[in-house]
């Protein structure tokens, strides 16, 4: 077992396995645009003007179940690593370019409770304090095993 | 139980006034507000109770309208899940919480400020008339535009919303009688109305910040935030110049009449 960084210490999640299980339950997709991925979007995006965007960590639509209908449904989303990604400087201005440029409505950073991915939530803060426009800022924290820890408006 | 769960609160309280007791046991205080037409079923969900708490109310009440009697107890139905605590409010809410603070400290300033006034000398005549302007430029057109207009029409037809528009009404009241006596220089009812005035928007804005506000905001979807922020600040940029000002008279209020105060104290 790997010990150490708590983002990457290996957690065996087999027995707490049960929700769902042996069902199958076919949930339709409410992603509404593509590209996702922070260096792919482009923030002035139709999909992205006026909308009420989620930016989201790489692992949370894995680790919550109902993402697509508690999160995704109705929104417009950008997803990012904070711990792997590189020139995350891009993905600040990108940000900024939702809030000033697309007049984005709201944004909703989504993140895992592991702490490196705080600087995704850090990062979404600074770029909204370069912007001119000011937004509803909120951040969620996921549990690994896809519980809502946290939920706050910042 | 559930036909009293229907019924307005000040009704219920008329017929049984022991149930004011009860309320006041879960700092509920219906029994001296102004309008009382919230339903029972409203109180209890508004103030954002644990379960366990308002399981425990409803008890008591049922045991005031129908005592020695085993009454069964109806779960209120919310349509969001609160969690008992601490407020946080959203940006939008954060805003009139925010225009609550220089409101307040006019009101605070007000006893002190108001107990030798003489509106036959120009210089205090002048601060009620600078009082009265702040209270109808600052706090009314301002930031119950922004309420009335804005936050309050989301929820049309709410009995507690109902009950915050009549209670500004009330003091809409208080402030033109206030202002006819200025002109009239009767000191007298300047004084009455104005305190009145006071304490009226003291319980006001304490049921705002502690009760309607926090559970506004758990009724209100991220989208609806957004939106709402978007039309304050709209309200912000239009009143911008006027708002400072009247931000800057409250502050220098409580620096004049309550510094002054707690130096005579001293």
């Amino acid at each position: 077992m790997i010990e150490g960084c708590p983002g990457s210490k290996t957690m065996d999640l087999r027995e707490t396995e049960t929700q769902g299980e042996g069902e199958s339950v076919k949930v339709g997709s409410q992603l509404r645009q593509w590209p996702i991925q922070m260096h792919l979007i482009s923030p002035t995006a139709p999909y992205f003007q006026g909308a009420d965007v989620v930016l989201v960590a790489d692992c949370v639509a894995y680790a919550f179940g109902n993402f697509h209908n508690d999160y995704l449904k109705g929104k417009s989303i950008g997803i990012a690593c904070p711990k792997l990604d590189s020139e995350q400087e891009i993905y600040a201005e990108k940000i900024k370019g939702w809030i000033d440029d697309a007049k984005i409505n709201t944004l909703t950073v989504l993140i895992m409770q592991v702490p490196c991915c705080s600087g995704l939530v850090k990062l979404a803060q600074e770029a909204a304090q370069s912007a001119s426009r000011k937004v509803p800022i909120k951040y969620i924290v996921v549990g690994v095993q896809g519980e809502i820890l946290q939920e706050e408006w910042l | 139980m559930e036909i009293y769960l229907n019924k307005n609160i000040k009704e219920i309280i008329n017929q049984f006034p022991k149930a004011a007791d009860v309320l006041n046991e879960y700092d509920i205080a219906c029994a001296p507000c102004n309008v009382g037409t919230c339903l029972l079923k409203g109180v209890v969900e508004v103030h954002n109770l644990s379960s366990e708490a308002e399981h425990e109310l409803l008890k008591k009440i049922a045991q005031v309208i129908f005592p020695g009697k085993d009454v069964e107890i109806p779960k209120i139905k919310r349509k969001v899940a609160h969690a008992a605590g601490q407020i946080k409010y959203s940006p939008a809410i954060r805003k009139l919480v925010d225009e609550h603070v220089y409101i307040k400290k006019l009101l605070a300033a007000m006893p002190i400020m108001l107990e030798s006034i003489d509106v036959s000398s120009a210089e205090d005549k002048q601060l009620i008339l600078n009082s009265i302007d702040f209270i109808r430029s600052y706090a009314d057109k301002y930031h119950h535009a922004k309420e009335e207009d804005i936050l309050f029409k989301k929820f049309e037809g709410i009995e507690i919303v109902k009950a915050m528009l009549e209670e500004h009404d009330i003091g809409r009241g208080h402030i033109k009688a206030a202002l006819e006596a200025v002109e009239k220089g009767d000191n007298q009812t300047i004084r009455e109305r104005l305190i009145a005035y006071r304490e009226l928007l003291k319980e006001h804005i304490k049921k705002e910040d502690e009760i309607l506000y926090p559970w506004l905001d758990k009724n209100l979807s991220v989208s609806e935030i957004g939106e709402m922020f978007s039309k304050f600040s709209g309200v912000d940029k239009q009143y911008l110049s006027a708002s400072q000002r009247y931000e800057g008279f409250a502050n220098k209020i409580e620096e004049k009449i309550l510094h002054k105060e707690v130096l005579q104290n001293d």
